[in-house]
């Protein structure tokens, strides 16, 4: 078979309009703006924010963050390794409660008197 | 030109062509940026949303105390049993004390004999947040008039500005006066202000609030005033409805049916 200039021209516009199709296909993905309700908030509370030693050391610092930007800014807090958290105290009681004295053992013995529970409710006052 | 080199160069060139043709489906980050909408979906965007509220009072019972109680409930609000130390988010009011400039002075008993539910109207042009002193109050994203109970200093500012008294104080520590205590919601403590939030801890998790759930009679309709589509836009277009201290010009998103 030979190949024709018209030949050469159809193949050329049906490649075109097909590179052209799959560069600009929109995906379903890139279209959806989520509403600020359905987003809602990846809530995970069963994996640990940052590791335990770091917690240990730095809590203050971090629950002092998400105090003070909380309720202003309603995003979750992102983790360096991509976690998404809700900016809330009950976010680290969905597990630490679990255990009563968590929190006050450490401190009790630290003389540390942090205000949270004058508000809070910690998991000696819950029922 | 030699045909067979002619024939050559055409045959290369399709094959080239195509070549790139099916590069492009299989790398097309190469080609262009991918778009990734997850890296904008939780961005609050200010304008998208603002939540109101709609009181349809042919519906609501004289004396049905629902909605209060389960905003109440819902929120850990301490009741003291008088009026000095009252702290209500929520409560049913006389007409004449809702809509005290509305000129129905000799309205009948059967439009202006009920008790209204009254609430934070979550102003769009809010008063209290620009008289509050450390930005405690403040406007949020979505049109809720939020209170950062961590900020607040107790001055009391917000409770002299708002022209429909929907700010109480905590005179009294407020634990001991809560009735029955809500552990997934934080209470106060003496010395800040508090009021409705129009449940934006339940609307986080998709959930309508306390009150509106709460109504046996659906006499609440909650929803975005931005939307055209939706069911509190419809009914505010059907309907006559009335705000309270129009005249004020804080523009309230609370809107009622007589």
């Amino acid at each position: 078979m030979k190949i024709t200039k018209r030949d050469i021209v159809i193949g050329l516009l049906v490649l075109s309009a097909l590179v052209a199709l799959r560069v600009f296909w929109p995906t379903a993905k890139a279209e959806k703006i989520a509403s600020p309700i359905a987003k809602a908030t990846p809530i995970d509370s069963t994996v640990c924010i940052a590791p335990t030693e770091y917690m240990r050391s730095h809590h203050m610092q971090l629950l002092n963050e998400w105090r003070n930007t909380g309720a202003r800014d309603s995003r979750p807090y992102v983790t360096a390794d991509g976690k998404k958290f809700q900016k809330s105290l009950d976010t680290c009681l969905g597990c630490h409660s679990s255990n009563t004295y968590f929190c006050i053992s450490c401190h009790q013995y630290a003389n540390a008197k942090p205000t949270c529970w004058n508000c809070h409710l910690s998991p000696l006052d819950k029922p | 030109m030699n045909e067979e080199r002619r024939e050559f160069i055409k045959k290369t060139s399709i094959g080239f062509l195509a070549g790139i043709g099916v590069s492009s489906g299989l790398f097309l980050n190469f080609l262009l940026e991918k778009t990734d909408a997850s890296l904008w979906s939780d961005k609050n965007i200010a304008g998208t949303t603002r939540w109101g509220m709609l009181i349809d009072m042919r519906k609501c019972i004289d004396g049905c105390q629902k909605c209060v109680d389960a905003c109440r409930l819902a929120h850990n609000v301490p009741d003291f049993g008088n009026a000095t130390h009252q702290i209500a988010w929520l409560q049913k009011s006389p007409y004449r004390e809702v809509f005290p400039t509305s000129g129905e002075d000799f309205a009948g008993k059967e439009r202006t004999g009920k008790s209204v539910p009254s609430l934070c109207n979550h102003c769009a042009d809010p008063p209290c947040a620009s008289a509050c002193p450390t930005q405690a109050t403040f406007k949020r994203f979505d049109g809720i008039v939020a209170l950062d109970y961590h900020r607040c200093t107790g001055c009391r500012s917000c409770m002299a500005s708002c022209p429909y008294g929907a700010i109480s104080f905590n005179w009294k520590e407020p634990r001991p006066a809560i009735k029955a205590i809500n552990d997934i919601y934080p209470t106060r403590e003496m010395g800040v202000v508090e009021k409705c939030n129009f449940c934006s801890e339940r609307l986080l998790k998709g959930k309508l609030p306390a009150c509106v759930e709460s109504c046996p009679e659906k006499t609440l309709t909650f929803g975005n005033l931005n939307d055209p589509k939706s069911e509190i836009r419809l009914l505010l277009e059907k309907n006559q409805t009335m705000q309270r201290k129009p005249e004020l010009g804080t523009l309230p998103s609370v809107f009622y049916i007589i």
